[in-house]
């Protein structure tokens, strides 16, 4: 994933030196305009056909209707529960295990990729280490998890900091590894002593990387915190699901699994546009303004 | 006055490798237009990070006004040939010309006022808020040249700084920078592998020999102000660049 977003990065300043002698690319530009509307259009239609097959499907018994209730009455049944307030008590159950855990994992995670970036030496020691816990899956962790902290939420918290901390190490070290010696010494020439060249050059740099990782611990987080609640039995939007399961209130488990799925899908767009905001000035992000 | 005696350079630790510059000497007067010449792997790069102390000598001497330099120098700004990678995507043209003046110890207003008079300097002003991946590569070139002249320098080290542009924004940009040169009264050492631009720019152009030892040393005893299309058509142009050409051809030729 580094490597992808590395080379579409130098493609586009390629790219960008061989366009016209004194030419100035305009600022970036939103998308909007026809084609926009027009490809949300299409996008709409995707999913309302998806929606249309599933509901038909289910209202002709393509699809055992006991275990598959029409997609409206689903949605009929979300829209009802999130009227409500347990639904939302649910919910922040389980986004508030998902944030303290990528919070601690990102307090962890950061420094000890910063110092496994900067030092060879320190990364080439704990290079084993880190290949023999990382492909450990997480939730192989939960029955230690319950022995150790319960079935509450340090349980959760533990687990998804243990999942999410892997991603965020690595794409820590990559950034800090991946300062451009051309920037290092220009701002070694500049005088700038070691601590300056840190926060002025090696941080930014990083940013990318570490913004990218967020992104990618945001979605195992959540799968971590409804995975433990499901199997862990820590309260949440997943216990909420085998609690509604067992008592057979078939749509009310599908409008959970929906809210999830939504959670989700919000979570990763509001990382994706705090990246975009952030880290404008990155090729990767250029490359999608100018799209 | 840059004076550099029996400059030697070996990358690695082992002294019996191939040295990278074998032996070097020369002296740059204070306001002298220097540059030197040289065909690629020669050491002309490996010397000027030498120059300006990103790299330690492996032996020799390399002193800016009787101090000999350790580390990167106050009172010398280096543009790289890389204008791309040197300039800092995440900052503005105006963070890039002045985020070294903070750390030099200007207060924020003389930064700033440093700034505007440097990218004023380089026909850049009011592209403050530009970022610099939003301009072209004869304008990014100038940001890094008005990022080094922020820096007020007494000694400007370019290494081959127009050598990946386009011939007219070059030509732009050559007499930019002479006429930089002349009214901030800097010294200029200046690297580069183009005969013409060399004998255009300079005072006195040396050529180095690989494994970088100076080759010749030639005074250009060209006219001043020089002027793109008058100095290159007069004979003693001719001469020059014919001299440092077959010094060039006969120069051992990189491995």
């Amino acid at each position: 994933m580094r490597q992808a977003v590395e080379d579409e990065g130098n493609a586009l300043v390629v790219a960008s030196d061989t366009a016209g002698p004194e030419a100035v690319a305009g600022p970036p530009g939103r998308r909007a305009g026809p084609r926009g509307a027009a490809d949300l259009a299409i996008k709409l239609a995707g999913v309302l056909a998806v929606l249309v097959v599933l509901e038909l499907c289910s209202r002709f018994g393509l699809l055992p209707r006991r275990w598959f209730p029409p997609v409206s009455e689903m949605y009929a049944e979300l829209f009802r529960l999130a009227a409500q307030q347990p639904l939302w008590v649910e919910v922040g159950r389980t986004l508030r295990a998902w944030a303290v855990g990528i919070g601690l994992a990102t307090l962890l995670a950061v420094p000890a990729g910063v110092a496994l970036g900067s030092s060879a030496v320190a990364y080439r020691m704990s290079r084993i280490v880190i290949e023999f816990c990382r492909p450990i899956p997480s939730v192989a962790l939960i029955p230690l998890a319950v022995l150790v902290y319960g079935t509450g939420l340090e349980m959760k918290v533990f687990l998804i900091a243990f999942a999410t901390f892997w991603p965020l190490l690595f794409q820590t070290v990559y950034g800090v590894q991946d300062v451009d010696p051309v920037a290092r010494d220009t701002a070694r020439a500049y005088g700038l002593g070691a601590a300056a060249r840190f926060w002025v050059i090696t941080i930014p740099s990083a940013a990318p990387y570490i913004a990218t990782g967020l992104r990618i611990a945001s979605s195992i987080g959540l799968v971590l915190a409804v995975t433990s609640e499901l199997v862990g039995g820590a309260t949440g939007l997943g216990r909420a699901i085998v609690v509604a399961q067992s008592a057979g209130q078939i749509t009310l488990m599908y409008a959970l699994i929906i809210t999830t799925g939504l959670l989700g899908w919000a979570l990763n767009a509001v990382f994706a546009a705090v990246e975009r905001k952030a880290l404008r000035w990155h090729p990767a992000q250029r490359q999608e303004v100018a799209r | 006055m840059l004076e550099v005696s029996r400059l030697r350079k070996v990358y690695g630790a082992d002294p019996q490798a191939a040295p990278a510059i074998e032996e070097v000497s020369f002296e740059v007067a204070d306001r002298e237009f220097l540059c030197i010449l040289g065909s690629s792997g020669c050491g002309k790069s490996t010397l000027l990070k030498c120059l300006s102390g990103l790299i330690p000598a492996s032996s020799g001497e390399i002193r800016l006004n009787g101090e000999p330099v350790t580390g990167p120098p106050e009172d010398m700004a280096f543009v790289f040939q890389d204008y791309s990678r040197s300039l800092l995507p995440w900052m503005t043209v105006a963070g890039n010309v002045s985020f070294p003046l903070r750390y030099k110890g200007l207060s924020k207003r003389e930064a700033q006022a440093a700034t505007d008079e440097a990218l004023d300097a380089v026909s850049l002003a009011g592209m403050h808020k530009r970022f610099p991946w939003q301009l072209s590569g004869g304008m990014q070139q100038r940001v890094a040249i008005a990022r080094a002249l922020a820096y007020r320098p007494k000694i400007l080290l370019m290494d081959e700084p127009f050598a990946s542009l386009d011939a007219q924004t070059r030509s732009g940009l050559e007499d930019l920078l002479l006429d930089i040169w002349r009214r901030f009264e800097v010294t200029v050492l200046f690297i580069t592998h183009d005969i013409d631009e060399a004998v255009y720019l300079a005072d006195r152009v040396l050529v180095l020999e690989a494994p970088a030892k100076v080759g010749l040393d030639v005074t250009v005893p060209l006219p001043r102000p020089r002027d793109q299309l008058t100095t290159k058509a007069l004979p003693e142009f001719a001469e020059l660049r014919g001299r440092l050409f077959s010094a060039i051809q006969g120069a051992p030729v990189a491995r």
